[in-house]
């Protein structure tokens, strides 16, 4: 479909080409929504192709902001090496939770890894020496953010390319296998573990990295506004109202709930989180699979696997 | 710190407080049984039971009890509607689906309670002091929660174990399609299933109303609790809960007494993943 | 109905949504608020304040603070002769959506005067993009001294630090020959810094901290941390805490029968939930005050007046912070005679002034140096200040009398 594609051009130069013309405030607004396209786009790795739902996201994206922070602060790193050194600090202590997490299935997964959040949040709430505790850890303020801008634009690139190649691979195939029916796969002899696993390994270093680019953004990261369960509950909303298992999905759904509430507390100051809510709801009912699956029943978009 | 009074006055401190938990446990875990759904809205419905108890309370003046028993039906009631006009469109649907419904019903209540009451801090200043038993001071007010939860859960587990219906709530609970093949109307089941899970939201929510603060995010930390319990008492098992419950609030006091209070929290979810590990179906759970 | 109709038919319902979600986003994305229209085109005055999310509770009386302040301003006939108009957001009570709205609220806009958020993190993510833009912000809602460590030109602080909040209560304790004193916190920033503070200002005092402990918000059972506090039988028991806690605390204590001479908590008891929620177990507690109703100050009195009138509740300390905000600002324009950011930034530094929320002074960090943070407590079932001397408006009682049957 080439108005599609022509679309999907248009969009990425306007990203590429944002910073040069648009308003300050729509940089910051670009910045944190391409954060949560990657939050969202990463989540949907493990929890939209696996259907193993995840509570405990934002755990990812506190360990790369505090690595990035400590190593900013401590060693003086250049904060684009700290953050993908964010990212890789998640994977390190992410795989093992994942291994030993994903034996347990539905609803248990999603409190251990909500559990697992929690107690990264009480550690770096107690390991005073390492992360000064409720204090915090301030960084220093940057200048200009054009460049975190763009660290975050290639991010996003990175998720959807990622989530591109599952979606089109028999990986991908095979991770869906198993969100329809574990036991089935594992009957026709896929090693659902290991899929699992690695699934959830690939969706631990991009919340890292952004964390580590947020961190650096905000200078400044104590554990209750890092490691803060509302940051999962925003991913997972925008995930699933995208489109939970496609590849535009989260994308779309981080866009949209961005833009929504940005008109709704412009205009609601007071209410706009509850309708917000009422959003949500209205969506569910009418629009259950998500927006992409909606799009694709209504053929607005081409049914195949690579959106 | 191991002076044996002290030890068993906080051992006391735990179960007291376990047992408030378990009722707010206990109707999570029934959803999650008969539904499979990851009721993330639970814990503000016990919020609407808090604050139906204290209006009751500062406006006329109602015992707090008796505004337990009056706030029953209104739950069931909400929960009954929650049900019919929005849960039981994804009951069918993939898990993510319901869960999202489900923060979504959260965050319209969270926020319709602080349109209507306001943030402040509210509290049902009905019973304070303790009764002086052997040398320990024990809460007035938290064994009178204590009391009437366990009351509370034990007749539910009456329920569910002998009445026709709370068989019919097992029975879904276990194979809904087997159920529906014996002729149990499921989605009447599930009406009922989750209006009593509103109702004991409710009810622990007027217990807690009478021992802390009462504003409308309260839910978030007793929403975790509730996790935590279910895990560790286990899937399905009603009397699990309960247990669930008591050892949490056991290990958190102890945890506090002889580490500090921030460690306590971090000893619950170090104990929630050990028990993930070794018995994912928890004490009292079934495998499945 | 067929698939193809049905398709039609939902194309139909997308498109017209489509157009709905596309129109509001072209209107409301990025768009200022609307400006009523006007003779003289007003003064913009933002701010973004936690209006929903945890710290609601504080952040919503802050915004009265400032919406009676715009009413009165515009009833003196505005500033430089034009009105005033508020510019408010909710940041959520997240640092993260508030650095944002400040952005928007400088650049899009394009606002001529910016009052403080709630709360410390807030204001620090906040004031990092204030500065960055060389717009001066009072701080009305931040008390972390860490806010004030960065070499920033262009925050100003109103409320007295968080390290100074109990210090009241130990000059007290000091006073009446108290020896030792047990420190709990809750482990954030604000509440640790309120700690440490009380325990620097009793080693001064010759007063020596037995146990200092922290917990975590929403902690729901104090016991063992206060059978702790009780076996080793303390002369004073600071409690640096956010409402709920302190109300937790007080119920708790009396159930335990902890009773020290002298005891005390941050935040909390300056709140009407307080005294109303415990009733008669709330005598003689002492809490800290940035400001009261009833404070020895000019114009106190009608300020709070004019609050009940308005909102028809009784006004707290964040409500004056905000309203106090709103007239430092008014002064430094009314002063300087314009909205030019650097000579009200050169006002706001020098600026040495007492209103009725107290004296403000900065240092040449920003941070408030000049106000003191008053000790209340609670008598017949309403709060007086009893510290410092010059401000209290009645005598403590010391020591505890005892929990009540």
């Amino acid at each position: 479909m080439t108005g599609l594609r022509a679309l999907g051009l248009a969009a990425v130069l306007a990203a590429l080409l944002l910073p040069a013309g648009a308003p300050a405030y729509l940089v910051t607004f670009s910045l944190q929504l391409f954060m949560y396209v990657v939050l969202a786009g990463s989540w949907n790795i493990v929890s939209g192709f696996t259907g193993y739902t995840s509570f405990g996201h934002v755990a990812f994206f506190g360990i790369g902001a505090y690595t990035a922070a400590i190593l900013i602060t401590r060693l003086g790193m250049a904060w684009p090496l700290a953050a993908l050194a964010g990212g890789a600090m998640a994977l390190v202590l992410g795989l093992p939770v994942g291994a030993i997490c994903l034996r347990l299935k539905g609803p248990y997964f999603a409190i251990a890894m909500l559990g697992f959040a929690e107690s990264l949040r009480l550690l770096a709430t107690l390991w005073t020496s390492l992360t000064k505790g409720g204090t915090g850890i301030t960084l220093p303020p940057i200048q200009t953010l054009v460049p975190t801008y763009y660290a975050m634009l290639a991010c996003v690139a990175a998720v959807v390319g990622v989530n591109y190649r599952i979606a089109t691979s028999s990986f991908g195939l095979r991770l869906l296998s198993i969100r329809e029916d574990e036991r089935g796969a594992e009957a026709i002899g896929i090693n659902t573990t290991r899929h699992k696993i690695a699934a959830f390994a690939l969706s631990t270093i991009f919340p890292g990295i952004v964390g580590g680019l947020y961190a650096q953004y905000i200078s400044y990261v104590d554990p209750s506004s890092i490691f803060l369960t509302l940051i999962t509950v925003q991913t997972i909303i925008m995930t699933i109202l995208g489109g939970a298992g496609t590849v535009l999905g989260p994308v779309l759904g981080a866009t949209t709930i961005s833009v929504v509430q940005e008109v709704l507390w412009a205009r609601f100051p007071h209410i706009h989180q509850g309708l917000l809510g009422v959003l949500i709801i209205g969506v569910i009912l009418f629009l259950p699979g998500g927006v992409v699956e909606v799009f694709k029943e209504w053929r607005l978009l081409p049914r195949v696997r690579s959106i | 710190m191991l002076d044996p009074a002290l030890l068993l006055q906080t051992a006391l401190s735990g179960i007291l407080l376990g047992a408030v938990y378990a009722l707010l446990a206990g109707g999570l875990n029934l959803v999650f049984g008969v539904m499979r759904i990851i009721n993330v809205a639970h814990a503000d419905l016990m919020m609407l039971g808090a604050y139906n108890t204290f209006w009751l309370f500062s406006l006329a003046g109602v015992n707090p009890l008796l505004g337990l028993l009056a706030g029953l039906p209104v739950m069931f009631a909400l929960g009954w509607v929650l049900q019919r006009f929005l849960v039981s469109r994804v009951v069918r649907s993939s898990e993510l689906t319901s869960l999202l419904l489900t923060f979504g019903i959260s965050i319209v209540l969270v926020n319709l309670a602080l349109y209507l009451w306001t943030g402040d801090y509210r509290s049902v200043a009905y019973l304070s002091g303790s009764v002086v038993v052997g040398g320990m001071a024990l809460s007035k007010v938290r064994l009178l929660g204590f009391a009437v939860a366990l009351a509370i859960t034990t007749a539910v587990f009456l329920f569910l174990r002998w009445n026709p219906w709370g068989r019919a709530i097992r029975a879904t609970a276990q194979h809904p399609d087997l159920a529906l093949a014996c002729g149990i109307d499921v989605d009447r089941v599930r009406l009922g299933t989750f209006g009593l899970a509103a109702a004991l939201a409710g009810a622990a929510g007027s217990l807690i109303s009478m021992m802390y603060s009462i504003y409308p995010e309260m839910g978030a930390f007793f929403l975790l609790k509730a996790f935590a319990i279910i895990i560790l008492g286990g899937r399905g098992s009603f009397p699990g809960a309960f247990i669930g419950a008591v050892i949490l609030g056991l290990i958190e006091s102890f945890a506090a007494l002889w580490t500090t209070a921030t460690h306590a929290e971090a000893a619950a979810y170090v104990m929630l993943i050990l028990m993930l590990l070794l018995k994912p179906s928890g004490l009292l759970g079934e495998e499945e | 109905m067929g698939m193809v109709a049905r398709s039609r038919m939902g194309l139909g319902r997308l498109a017209a949504a489509g157009a709905v979600v596309l129109a509001m986003g072209v209107l409301g994305l990025g768009a200022p608020r609307d400006a009523a229209a006007q003779q003289k085109t007003p003064i913009k005055v933002g701010a973004s304040l936690s209006l929903t999310g945890q710290l609601s509770r504080s952040g919503v009386e802050q915004e009265h603070g400032y919406k009676l302040w715009e009413q009165e301003v515009n009833a003196r006939g505005g500033l430089l002769g034009r009105p005033v108009e508020l510019v408010l957001y909710d940041d959520k009570s997240d640092p993260a959506t508030g650095a944002k709205l400040y952005e928007k609220l400088i650049t899009v806009d394009k606002v001529d005067l910016l009052e403080g958020p709630y709360s410390s993190p807030v204001t620090k993510a906040a004031s990092a993009i204030t500065e960055k833009y060389r717009f001066p912000m009072l701080s009305t809602g931040g008390s972390a001294r860490d806010i004030f460590e960065r070499g920033f030109r262009y925050i100003f602080q109103v409320a007295t630090p968080s390290e100074y909040y109990m210090v009241g209560a130990v000059e007290i304790g000091a006073k009446h020959g108290a020896k030792t004193m047990v420190v709990v916190s809750e482990n954030t920033v604000f509440t640790q810094e309120c700690a440490k503070g009380a325990q620097e200002h009793g080693k001064k005092l010759g007063i020596q901290t037995l146990h200092y402990e922290e917990y975590s918000r929403g902690v729901t059972d104090l016991a063992p941390l206060i059978l702790k506090s009780k076996q080793l039988k303390p002369d004073m028991f600071i409690a640096c805490t956010y409402g709920p806690e302190a109300i937790l605390f007080t119920r708790q204590m009396k159930d335990l029968d902890f009773s020290p001479k002298l005891f005390g908590f941050s935040v909390g008891v300056a709140l009407p939930d307080y005294a109303k929620g415990l009733g008669q177990d709330a005598e003689a507690v002492f809490g800290s005050s940035q400001w009261e109703p009833g404070a020895r100050l000019p114009g106190a009195k009608e300020f709070a007046e004019k609050f009940r009138k308005a909102f028809n509740f009784e006004p707290s300390y964040h409500a004056a912070q905000g309203y106090v905000g709103g007239l430092l600002m008014e002064k430094a324009v009314n002063e300087t005679k314009s909205l030019d950011k650097e000579k009200i930034r050169d006002y706001l530094a020098k600026l040495d002034t007492v209103t009725l929320y107290g004296r403000y002074k900065v240092n040449d960090k920003g941070l408030q140096i000049g106000k003191p943070a008053y000790l209340i407590q609670v008598q017949d079932g309403r709060r007086a200040i009893v510290w410092p001397d010059d401000a209290a408006e009645a005598k403590y009682i010391y020591p505890f009398p005892g929990w009540k049957k």
